[in-house]
C-alpha cells in the first residue's frame, strides 16, 4: 500500500468523520430551534435513522437521466470539496488531496454539485423546483460579494491562495488568526455565511410553507439520503474552510470540532432569532452592509496589514 | 475703389454705373416676387458686368477696334481701344440673351403648370 | 485615321459636327440621327482614351493659328487626360442611359452634346474667358435639358439653377473682367505668372469672384439649396450628368484657379470643403427621398474631394491622383450608378425601394455603389480616404479628422438605411429597360475592376496574399445560384483548410495562436452550415471573406493591411448578419458602430504616423497614448464593452443560427487580436498608466453588465450576446493587466470562450430549427428528445461558469491569481459577483430549454440534425482533452507571452504554480471522475428498480395539475433580482444611443430648413458665400 492508497483511506476516515459529525450539527440545530421555539424537537440520533430509512426504501421513480444523476452530482461535490480541503494542519495524510488545487478550486467546486443538482431537480418537472433554484442562485451572487471581498483581503494579507499555506500563517497564538487580525474580513465572511447555511432570515430557497422544501420537492428515497449525505459532508467541509480560513485551522479533531461547533453557532443563533427575507431583500441586505464591511475588510489588509 | 478717376473720368463713370447696375440688379434678384422682374434684374446684373468690361477696355482719344479704312492697320494697336474687352462684351451679350430667352420659355412652362408668376408659389422641393 | 484619335481637339470637333448634322440627319430618319448621335458620343469617348494613351507629355493645343496668349489654347495632359476619360465615358453611357429621354427630341440630343462640350472644355481650356464661355454652354444645356421635364418639379428646380447660375455666370463675368484689368492678359497660366499684381484689394476681389463662381458651381454648405432640389427635381440621368459631369467640369476649372488663391487662405477652402462635407452628410441623415438624399450624398462627397483639393493641389501626380483622384473617382462610379438605379426604380421614397430587390443585378450594383460611398474597401474611396486621413494624421489636423470621420458615419448611416428599405423587397414589379440596365452594369464593372486593380497596387508585393481570397470569395458568392449549397459550402472549407495551411506556414507566437483561433475554429464552425437544405447565394463566400479577412488580420504588417482586413471582415460580417430574417435594423445598429470601430482605427493610426505596426512600439509616450485610446476604442467596440454594446444583442441574435455562432465564437475575438497587437507594441508605455487601469475597469463593468443582462433575457440568442459582451469583458480586463500572466488568462478565456459558445450557439441552433422559437418559456423539456444538444449545453455552461473540472476553471483561476498578483483587488470581487450572476442565466438556460415541463407541440421533435451534431461533438472532445491535460496548451499560450515579458507561471507535472497558488487539472479531473463513478455506482447498486414515469408525472398544490405544461417556470424568471437592483439594471446605455441618435436627426433636420425652397433664399446664401469669402479674404 503505498502513499496514494493511504491517503485514500485517510481521506475516507475523514469523510466519515465528518459526515457523522455534519449529521449531528444538523440535529443540534433543528433541536435548538425546536426548543427556542418552545418544542421538544427530535433526538440528535434522528438524521442518522432518517438517513438510513431513506437509503432502504424499495420504490423509487425517475423523471429522467439529468433526475437520476442530480444527486450524484450533488454528492460528487459536496465528497470533492472536502477532499480538496486540508482538514488537519500538519497532518500529510489529513490535508487530503488539497495538492491538486488551492482555495480558488474549492470555491469552484462548491458550484459543481450546486449546479449539477439544480439541472437534475429541473427535470423533476416540479415547479418549485426552479423557483427554490432561481432563489437560491440570486441569493448565492448576492453573499458571494462579501466572501470574496473576504477571501481577497486573506489574499493580500497572506499573499498565497494554498489554504495550508493560509492556516501556517496564522499558527503561533490566538492573536494571529484573521479574525483577529482582519475582523472585517471575518465579519463579512460570517455574515456570507449565514446565506451559505439558508437559515433564516435567508432560508428561501428551502422556505417551509412557502415553496415547500424547493428544489428537492421531487427527490425522495436513495436520492434523498444521498442529499442528507451531503448536506452533513457539505456543511462540515464549509465549516472547516471557514475554521481554516479565519480562525486558525485545527491540529487535531476536536480542536477542529470545537472551532467549527463555534462558527456554526453563529447561523443557528441567528436563524433562531429571525423570521424570513423576501428574495428580494436578502439580495439587497447583503449587497449592503456585509459588501461595505467586506471591501473595508479588503482595504484595511491591503493598506495597513502590509 | 481707387481707380483713375481724375485720369480717365468717362471710364469712371461708366465703371461707377456698372457698379450700379450690379447693385440695382441684385436688390432686384432678392427682393422681387415676380419672376418675370427677377429675370429683369438678372439681365440688369448681366447689362452692368458689360458696362464694367466696356469700360475697363476704354482708353481715352482712342477709336473702336475695327480694322477698316479709318484706322491704319500698322498703327493699329496705337490708335484703337484694347479690342478684348470689345470682344467679350459681345460674346456675353450673346450668351446673356441666349440665358434670357432660356429663362423666358421656362418662365411661360412654370406658368402653364401652375398659373403663376410667383416665385414663391414654386417652392415644392425643399429641405 | 489614327491622328484622329490622337488629337484631343476632335472631341470638340465632333461634337460640334454632330450637333449641327443631328438636325439635317434627323430628316432622314430616327434610328440616322440617334446612330449620329452615338457614333458621335463613341467617337468622343474613343479619341480622349486615344489621346490619353498616346500621352507622353502634357499636351498644349493652340487654336486659329496663333499661339497663346494671342488665342485660346488648351491644355491636354495627365489630369486633363483622367478627368474627361471619366467625363466622356459617363457622358456615353449615361446618353445611353437617357435614351428614352432622348430618342424622341433631336432638341435634347443636340443640347446633351453641347453639355459634354461645355464640360470638356471646362476641363481642358487656359483661357479665362473661354472658361466662362464653357461654363455658359454646360449651364445652358442643363437648364434646356432639365426644362425639357414638363413637370413642376423639374421646371421649379431648373428654374432655382437658373437663377444661380445666372448670379455665377455675374460673378464670373466680373471676376475675369477685373482680372483682365490688372493684368491685361486672360490666359489662365500668365496670370497665375503674374499673380503678385493681383494681390491688391481689386485683384483679390477678382480672384474672389473667380473662385465664388465655381465653388457656387460646386455646391457648398450652405449656398447649395438649389442643387439639392435640380438633384431630386430632374430626371434622374440628367442628375446623374449634373453629379458627375458638370461637378467635375466645375471641380477642374477650380483646381486650374486655385494657383491664384492666395496661399495662406488655402484654409477657408479646406473650411469650406469640410463644412459642407460635414453638413451635407448630416443632413442627409433625415431624408427619405432617393434623389435628394443622392444629392446630399453627392455635395458632401464633392466637398471632401474640394477638401481633398486643398490639400494636394500642388502634390506631384501618383499623390494627387490617389487622393483626389481616388476620391474623386469613388464618388464619379457609385454616384453615377446610384441617379441612375433611382431613375430605374422610380420611387421617390426610399420606403418603396424594396422593389429593386427584384433585381438581383441592379442590387450587387447598388451595394457595390453603397458601400463605395462609405469607403469599404476594396472600392476607390477607401484608399483614397485612408491616404488622405494619413496625411492629416502626420499633419496634425485633428480636427479634420474628426469632422470627416463623423460626416462619413452619417452617410452610412443613411445610405444602409436605405439598403435596408431595398432589402425589405416588394411585390411591385420592377420595369427596366436594357439601355437603362446596362449602363449601370457598366458602372459597377468598372468599379470592381479598379477596385481589384488598386488592391494589387495599392498593398504591394503582399497584395497577392488578399486579392486571391477576396477574388475566391467573390466568385463563390457569384456561382452561388448555379451549384448546389453543399458543393459551395465544400469549396468555402476547403478554401479556409488552404487558407489555414498558408497562414500558419507564416506566422509564429501569438499570431500563430489567434491564426488557429480564428481558422480552425473557422472550419469546424464550417461543417454545421451543412445543416441548412438551402443557403443563400452569397452566404459562403461571405463567409470564407470573413475568415480569410480574419487570416489577413493575422498576416498584416503595416497599419494599411491591418486594416485593410478589419474593413473587409467588417463588411462580411454585415452582409452575413444582414442575410437573417429579420436582420435589418439590427445590421444597421451592428453596421454603425462597426464604421465608427474602425473610425477610431483611421483616426489612431493616422496620428501614429506610421505606417507599420512594428512601427506603434516607437512613439513617444505622449503620442503613444492618444493612438492607444483610440486604437483601443476601436477595438473595444467590436467586442462590445460597456456602453459600446447595444449592437451586440442584435446582430447576435438576428444573424442566422449558424452565423451567430460565427460571430459570438470567431469574430469577436477580432477585437482581441487587435487589443493585443497594440498592447504589445505599445507596452512600455501602457504598462501600469492609468489607461490599462481604466481599461481594466471597463473590462470588469463589461463583464458584470453583460451578465446581469443576460440574465434578463427571454430570447434565448440575446441571452448568448449578452453572455458572450460579459465573457469579452473577462479578456479586456486580462489583456489591461499588461502582465505574463494577464495576457495568458486573455489567451485562454478567448479559446475557452470559443469552444463554449460555438457549442451553446450550435445546440442553439439546433434547438430553434426544431421548435421555430426564440423564445425560452415557450420551450421546455426538451432533454429527451435532443439528448446531445442537451449534453452540449451543459457542458458548455459548466466550462464558461468555470466549475471544475472542465475548462472553465483553468480561466477563473488563472483569471483571478493574476488580477490579485497585479494588485486590482477590487477588481476580482466585481468579477466574482459577475461570474456569480453568469450563473443565473446559465442556469436558465439549460433549465428553461432542456428542463422543466415538455410542450405538448413540442411532442414530436426531434434531435438536432447530424451535421449541427458534429461540430458539436468535435468541441466536446477537445473541451474533454483540454480539461484533463491543460498543460498540453496553456504552456504553449505561456511560451507565446513570454516572448513579451517574463514567465510567472511554472510548471511541475502536470501542477501549474504561480506566486499566489497552484492548479492540477488533470488530477482534479481524475478526483472528481474517481468520486462522480463511485457515487453512481452505489447509487445503482441502491436501486434494484426505477420506475421511468412520465414528464407530466408530478404533484402541485395538492393535486395533478391539468396542465402540467404551465407549470414551466420559465417567463421572467428572476423577477426579484430586478425587483433588488432596481435602477442598476435599466438599459441606460440604449437610452444615452437612442438620444444620440435624436439629436442627431433633430439637428439634421433644423440645419435643412434653411434650404426653403425658395429661389431668392438660395440666391441670399450665394450671396452671403461670396460676402463671407471677400471678408475673409480681405481679413488680412
Amino acid at each position: 500500500m503505498g502513499p496514494l492508497g493511504l491517503k485514500i483511506i485517510y481521506t475516507l476516515i475523514t469523510l466519515v468523520i465528518c459526515g457523522v459529525y455534519g449529521l449531528l450539527l444538523g440535529a443540534f440545530m433543528a433541536k435548538t430551534m425546536a426548543r427556542v421555539q418552545g418544542r421538544i424537537g427530535i433526538p440528535l440520533h434522528q438524521p442518522f435513522v432518517d438517513i438510513i430509512k431513506n437509503y432502504g426504501k424499495r420504490t423509487a421513480i425517475s423523471h429522467g437521466i439529468m433526475f437520476y444523476l442530480g444527486p450524484v452530482f450533488r454528492l460528487t461535490g459536496g465528497i470533492g470539496t472536502l477532499v480538496f480541503i486540508p482538514v488537519i494542519f500538519g497532518s500529510e495524510y489529513f490535508s487530503n488531496f488539497s495538492v491538486a488545487g488551492d482555495l480558488l478550486l474549492v470555491m469552484y467546486f462548491i458550484f459543481f454539485g450546486q449546479l449539477g443538482m439544480a439541472l437534475g431537480a429541473s427535470e423533476g418537472g416540479h415547479p418549485y423546483s426552479p423557483i427554490g433554484i432561481a432563489r437560491g442562485l440570486a441569493q448565492m451572487c448576492a453573499f458571494e460579494v462579501p466572501f470574496a471581498l473576504a477571501i481577497i483581503a486573506i489574499a493580500i494579507q497572506y499573499n498565497t491562495f494554498s489554504i495550508t499555506e493560509i492556516v501556517a500563517a496564522q499558527q503561533g497564538g490566538i492573536l494571529s488568526w484573521t479574525f483577529f487580525t482582519n475582523p472585517f474580513a471575518v465579519v463579512a465572511a460570517l455574515l456570507a455565511m449565514l446565506g451559505m447555511n439558508m437559515y433564516p432570515p435567508f432560508s428561501i430557497v428551502l422556505a417551509p410553507q412557502e415553496i415547500p422544501i424547493g428544489p428537492p420537492t421531487e427527490y425522495h428515497s436513495a436520492y434523498l439520503g444521498m442529499l442528507q449525505s451531503n448536506r452533513a459532508i457539505f456543511a462540515a467541509a464549509k465549516l472547516v474552510l471557514f475554521m481554516n480560513l479565519f480562525f486558525g485551522g485545527a491540529t487535531n479533531f476536536p480542536v477542529l470540532v470545537l472551532k467549527t461547533w463555534a462558527i456554526y453557532m453563529c447561523s443557528v443563533l441567528v436563524g433562531a432569532a429571525f423570521p424570513r427575507f423576501r428574495p428580494e431583500e436578502t439580495i439587497r441586505f447583503f449587497l449592503r452592509w456585509p459588501t461595505v464591511i467586506g471591501i473595508v475588510g479588503l482595504l484595511f489588509a491591503k493598506y495597513y496589514l502590509i | 475703389m481707387g481707380l483713375y478717376l481724375n485720369q480717365y473720368p468717362l471710364a469712371s463713370i461708366v465703371l461707377i454705373t456698372g457698379f450700379m447696375m450690379i447693385l440695382i440688379g441684385l436688390w432686384g434678384m432678392l427682393t422681387k416676387t415676380n419672376i418675370i422682374k427677377i429675370i429683369i434684374s438678372i439681365t440688369v446684373v448681366e447689362t452692368g458686368v458689360n458696362v464694367i468690361l466696356v469700360s475697363i477696355g476704354y482708353i481715352q482719344g482712342r477709336t473702336a477696334p475695327i480694322l477698316d479704312t479709318a484706322v491704319l492697320q500698322i498703327d493699329a494697336l496705337s490708335r484703337v481701344v484694347d479690342p478684348i474687352p470689345s470682344a467679350l462684351v459681345l460674346t456675353s451679350i450673346v450668351i446673356g440673351l441666349g440665358t434670357t430667352a432660356l429663362m423666358l420659355s421656362y418662365v411661360i412652362k412654370m406658368y402653364r403648370v401652375r398659373q403663376s408668376l410667383n416665385i414663391e408659389d414654386f417652392g415644392v422641393l425643399k429641405w | 485615321m489614327v491622328a484622329y484619335f490622337q488629337n484631343p481637339l476632335n472631341i470638340y470637333i465632333t461634337a460640334m459636327a454632330a450637333a449641327f448634322l443631328l438636325g439635317l440627319v434627323h430628316k432622314l430618319g430616327k434610328m440616322a440621327s440617334l446612330t449620329l448621335f452615338y457614333g458621335a458620343l463613341t467617337m468622343m469617348a474613343a479619341v480622349t482614351l486615344g489621346s490619353a494613351l498616346s500621352l507622353s507629355q502634357p499636351l498644349i493645343i493652340q487654336t486659329a493659328g496663333f499661339i497663346a496668349p494671342l488665342s485660346i489654347n488648351l491644355q491636354f495632359g495627365y489630369y486633363e487626360a483622367f478627368f474627361t476619360i471619366c467625363v466622356n465615358i459617363a457622358a456615353l453611357l449615361g446618353g445611353l442611359y437617357l435614351y428614352d429621354y432622348l430618342k424622341d427630341s433631336v432638341l435634347a440630343r443636340a443640347l446633351f452634346l453641347m453639355l459634354v462640350v461645355g464640360i470638356n472644355g471646362m476641363i481642358m481650356t487656359r483661357d479665362l474667358f473661354n472658361l466662362f464661355i464653357f461654363i455658359e454652354i454646360t449651364s445652358i444645356a442643363t437648364y434646356g435639358l432639365i426644362g425639357l421635364d414638363r413637370n413642376i418639379k423639374a421646371l421649379s428646380a431648373g428654374f432655382k439653377y437658373i437663377l444661380a447660375g445666372g448670379m455665377i455666370s455675374a460673378f464670373f463675368l466680373l471676376g475675369t473682367a477685373l482680372t483682365y484689368y490688372k493684368t491685361g492678359t486672360l490666359n489662365i497660366d500668365q496670370i497665375i505668372a503674374m499673380k503678385d499684381v493681383l494681390q491688391d484689394p481689386i485683384g483679390l476681389t477678382a480672384i474672389t469672384l473667380l473662385l465664388t463662381a465655381l465653388l457656387i458651381e460646386l455646391k457648398p454648405f450652405p449656398a447649395n439649396g438649389w442643387g439639392l432640389d435640380v438633384y431630386q427635381g430632374s430626371n434622374a440621368g440628367i442628375a446623374a450628368m449634373i453629379s458627375v459631369g458638370v461637378s467635375t467640369g466645375a471641380l477642374f476649372a477650380l483646381y486650374k484657379l486655385l494657383p491664384l488663391f492666395p496661399a495662406q487662405h488655402m484654409g477657408i477652402i479646406s473650411g469650406i470643403g469640410l463644412a459642407t462635407f460635414f453638413f451635407s452628410n448630416l443632413m442627409g441623415l433625415k431624408q427619405t427621398d432617393a434623389k435628394r438624399m443622392l444629392g446630399y450624398s453627392s455635395i458632401g462627397q464633392m466637398g471632401l474631394v474640394l477638401l481633398a483639393l486643398s490639400f494636394f493641389h500642388t502634390a506631384p501626380l501618383t499623390m494627387f491622383l490617389g487622393i483626389v483622384g481616388g476620391l474623386f473617382l469613388n464618388h464619379f462610379l457609385a454616384k453615377a450608378a446610384l441617379f441612375w438605379i433611382a431613375g430605374i426604380v422610380k420611387k421617390d421614397h426610399i420606403k418603396e425601394w424594396g422593389i429593386l430587390s427584384q433585381s438581383k443585378m441592379l442590387t450587387v450594383v447598388f451595394i457595390i455603389a453603397v458601400f463605395a460611398l462609405i469607403g469599404l474597401p476594396p472600392f476607390p474611396g477607401f484608399w483614397a480616404k485612408w491616404q488622405f486621413i494619413m496625411v492629416l494624421g502626420s499633419g496634425n489636423h485633428t480636427f479634420i479628422i474628426a469632422a470627416i470621420l463623423i460626416g462619413s458615419l452619417f452617410e452610412a448611416v443613411y445610405l444602409l438605411r436605405w439598403f435596408n428599405y431595398v432589402l425589405a423587397g416588394s411585390e411591385e414589379k420592377l420595369a427596366c429597360e436594357k439601355s437603362k440596365r446596362v449602363p449601370v452594369l457598366i458602372f459597377g464593372l468598372i468599379t470592381a475592376f479598379i477596385s481589384a486593380l488598386l488592391i494589387k497596387s495599392s498593398l504591394g508585393p503582399q497584395s497577392s496574399i488578399y486579392f486571391f481570397p477576396i477574388a475566391f470569395a467573390v466568385i463563390l458568392m457569384f456561382v452561388g445560384n448555379f451549384i448546389p449549397t453543399k458543393l459551395r459550402a465544400l469549396f468555402a472549407i476547403s478554401g479556409i483548410s488552404y487558407l489555414s495551411y498558408y497562414v500558419q506556414m507564416n506566422v509564429s507566437g501569438l499570431n500563430l495562436i489567434f491564426a488557429q483561433m480564428f481558422l480552425w475554429g473557422g472550419m469546424i464552425l464550417s461543417i454545421a452550415t451543412f445543416y441548412k437544405t438551402k443557403a443563400k447565394p452569397a452566404t459562403y463566400g461571405l463567409l470564407f471573406l470573413m475568415l480569410a479577412s480574419l487570416g489577413g488580420l493575422v498576416l498584416s504588417r503595416t497599419t494599411l493591411e491591418f486594416f485593410f482586413c478589419w474593413e473587409i471582415m467588417t463588411l462580411a460580417s454585415y452582409l452575413l448578419v444582414i442575410s437573417g430574417k429579420n436582420a435589418k435594423k439590427a445590421a444597421l445598429t451592428y453596421i454603425t458602430f462597426s464604421l465608427g470601430s474602425a473610425a477610431f482605427l483611421m483616426a489612431g493610426f493616422a496620428l501614429s504616423n506610421s505606417l507599420t505596426l512594428m512601427g506603434l512600439a516607437a512613439l513617444p509616450s505622449s503620442q503613444a497614448t492618444i493612438v492607444f485610446t483610440l486604437l483601443a476604442l476601436g477595438f473595444l467596440i467590436k467586442m462590445g464593452a460597456f456602453g459600446v454594446h447595444i449592437w451586440v444583442p442584435g446582430a447576435y441574435a438576428e444573424a442566422e443560427d449558424d452565423i451567430s455562432a460565427f460571430i459570438a465564437a470567431i469574430l469577436s475575438k477580432a477585437g482581441v487580436f487587435g487589443l493585443f497587437v497594440i498592447a504589445i507594441y505599445m507596452q512600455s508605455t501602457i504598462s501600469n498608466s492609468t489607461l490599462a487601469y481604466s481599461l481594466g475597469w471597463l473590462g470588469i463593468l463589461t463583464a458584470t453588465f453583460g451578465a446581469l443582462m443576460a440574465a434578463f433575457q427571454e430570447d434565448i440568442k440575446k441571452l448568448l450576446a449578452y453572455s458572450s459582451m460579459g465573457q469579452m469583458g473577462y479578456v479586456i480586463a486580462a489583456v489591461a493587466l499588461m502582465s505574463h500572466l494577464g495576457w495568458v488568462t486573455a489567451l485562454y478565456l478567448s479559446i475557452n470562450h470559443i469552444l463554449y459558445k460555438s457549442l451553446l450557439f450550435l445546440s442553439v441552433a439546433g434547438v430553434i430549427y426544431r421548435v421555430n422559437t426564440r423564445e425560452m418559456y415557450k420551450m421546455g423539456g426538451l432533454i429527451k428528445k435532443m439528448p446531445i444538444s442537451f449534453i452540449s449545453a451543459m457542458m458548455a455552461i459548466i466550462a464558461m461558469s468555470g466549475v471544475p473540472p472542465l475548462t472553465g476553471f483553468g480561466g477563473k483561476w488563472l483569471m483571478y491569481t493574476a488580477l490579485i498578483e497585479k494588485g486590482w483587488h477590487l477588481q476580482a470581487a466585481l468579477a466574482f459577483f459577475a461570474s456569480g450572476i453568469a450563473f443565473l442565466y446559465m442556469y436558465r438556460l439549460v433549465h428553461s430549454i432542456f428542463l422543466g415541463q415538455a410542450k405538448p407541440e413540442h411532442k414530436d421533435v426531434k434531435e438536432a440534425p447530424l451535421w449541427l451534431i458534429i461540430p458539436q461533438v468535435i468541441f466536446m472532445g477537445l473541451m474533454m482533452v483540454g480539461s484533463t491535460l491543460p498543460r498540453l496548451w496553456v504552456e504553449k499560450l505561456s511560451v507565446a507571452v513570454g516572448e513579451f515579458m517574463p514567465s510567472t507561471l511554472t510548471w511541475s507535472g502536470q501542477t501549474a504554480t504561480t506566486s499566489l497558488g497552484y492548479w492540477n487539472g488533470f488530477m482534479v479531473m481524475n478526483i472528481v471522475g474517481v468520486i462522480f463513478v463511485i457515487v453512481l455506482i452505489f447509487l445503482l447498486l441502491t436501486f434494484q428498480k426505477v420506475q421511468k414515469v412520465k414528464q407530466f408525472n408530478i404533484v402541485f398544490a395538492g393535486e395533478r395539475p391539468f396542465t402540467p405544461e404551465t407549470t414551466h417556470v420559465a417567463y421572467n424568471m428572476y423577477a426579484p433580482v430586478q425587483k433588488a437592483l432596481g435602477g442598476w439594471v435599466k438599459p441606460r446605455a440604449t437610452a444615452f444611443w437612442d438620444g444620440v441618435t435624436e439629436w442627431s436627426h433633430t439637428l439634421s433636420h433644423m440645419f435643412a430648413g434653411i434650404y426653403t425652397g425658395n429661389g431668392q433664399t438660395y440666391l441670399f446664401f450665394i450671396l452671403l458665400f461670396f460676402l463671407m469669402l471677400n471678408f475673409l479674404i480681405g481679413a488680412n
